[in-house]
């Protein structure tokens, strides 16, 4: 029997794993109109392994900062609340997904993608002057989710998927459609709904492959779609794909870039990608929150 | 005026056309001289180009094709078009990604042959 959306969906619950106190602990202490950058400080550095990642992080090019980070609140002061929560709500993402098989896809190589794109899609924000850049390389990171749920939910499905892939010469995508009649795109939409992002998140995964047809967020689905374009350019990583899809060539005039700032851009990206791979990979211990 | 990555910029390049950051402030004015601070101070914004006033040393003319054999880079430029679904040759966006992914594969060829 097919899968549905919804069924694969719902094998995967919400859960923000061994990340989900220091993420409530935060809340509460940013919430308190009494805490400052000091106290949450004290909340990260409870954390040992967070501590590293942090200023691991904060001292790479993926910042850039010109002095060295030495203690977690100068970090989390040039780097922002906001995008330190955005950071740990990344690696828990990451964490609920530990342990998928890797029949149709090793997981370094699937992390290693995901995490490109949103440097890639960080570093286009950056470049359109967008507010909080930090949220696109979540949107990056998470832009094919809906892979994983299909490989780790219906691995019978996700065999015949392949199978249809490499017998035809056609995109992964299109093999999906042809086998589920829906693709990644749309099952990622939906854990995400689940999970309850933000509507410019949900958009932006949504309609990573058709970003014009994005209802009220073409500019995110667009960065996405450009990163995505960029990354499997590149190489780095894959979710499955053995191609560079097609560039929408509405979505790249809407964005307004001019073709000069590529070569930075992809630079940037092969420069970022070995030091946050680092951060974000290296195996987290067990029971690090006290 | 030569528009250079962040990454090749030098100290001593004057800068020829204001650099300000995504709120408008203004990070560099136009006739500053860098120095490895000014650098900094670029990376700390993600600034990625910045203008400076020409001068033949700054203008890269470097391409890995034409020092790899010419059987090399028919190679490499068949294997690199075929990553692409359906490269369209007339889309000047995707057609310079392309050459760019092509420069990169072939900087990388020369850098094995090096360390051989």
């Amino acid at each position: 029997m097919k899968p549905t959306i919804h069924g694969l969906v719902r094998g995967i619950p919400r859960s923000l794993g061994s990340y989900g106190p220091i993420i409530r602990e935060l809340e509460q202490v940013i919430n308190d109109p009494q805490s400052n950058l000091l106290n949450v400080g004290e909340v990260v550095e409870k954390d040992p392994d967070l501590t590293v990642r942090l200023l691991r992080l904060g001292n790479s090019s993926f910042y850039g900062f010109p002095t060295r980070l030495e203690t977690v609140s100068e970090a989390i002061s040039l780097i922002g609340l906001m995008q330190v929560q955005d950071l740990l709500s990344a690696s828990s993402v990451m964490e609920v997904f530990a342990g998928v098989p890797e029949e149709f896809v090793s997981m370094e190589s699937f992390w290693r993608h995901s995490l490109a794109c949103g440097i890639g899609a960080r570093l286009l924000a950056i470049a359109r002057r967008l507010p909080k850049p930090d949220k696109f390389f979540v949107a990056g990171l998470v832009h094919d989710l809906g892979r994983l749920v299909l490989y780790s939910q219906a691995p019978e499905s996700a065999k015949e998927v392949f199978e249809c892939y490499y017998s035809e010469h056609q995109l992964l995508r299109q093999a999906e459609t042809k086998v589920l009649s829906f693709d990644h795109a749309q099952i990622g939409e939906a854990l995400l709904r689940e999970w309850q992002y933000p509507l410019q998140l949900i958009e932006a995964v949504a309609f990573h492959h058709a970003p014009m047809s994005a209802p009220s967020q073409a500019t995110g689905a667009a960065i996405v779609h450009l990163a995505d374009h960029l990354v499997n350019a590149l190489q780095l990583g894959s979710s499955g794909e053995r191609f560079v899809p097609p560039l929408n060539l509405k979505a790249w005039d809407h964005l307004g870039f001019t073709s000069d700032m590529l070569e930075s851009v992809m630079a940037a990206i092969d420069d970022q990608i070995e030091t946050v791979q680092q951060v974000f990979l290296s195996s987290r211990p067990v029971g690090p929150h006290p | 005026m030569p528009k250079l990555k962040v990454e090749r910029l030098q100290e001593g390049m004057v800068v020829a056309v204001d650099v300000r950051n995504m709120d408008q402030m203004l990070l560099l004015p136009a006739g500053c001289t860098l120095a490895q601070k000014q650098i900094g101070i670029l990376q700390a914004w993600g600034v990625t180009d910045v203008e400076v006033e020409a001068t033949d040393d700054f203008v890269d003319r470097d391409d890995p094709l034409t020092e790899l054999p010419p059987e090399e880079v028919v190679r490499l430029t068949a294997e690199t078009k075929a990553l692409f679904w359906q490269l369209d040759e007339t889309f000047l966006v995707e057609m310079e990604i392309f050459k760019l992914v092509l420069r990169r594969a072939a900087r990388r060829r020369l850098a094995e042959s090096a360390q051989q």
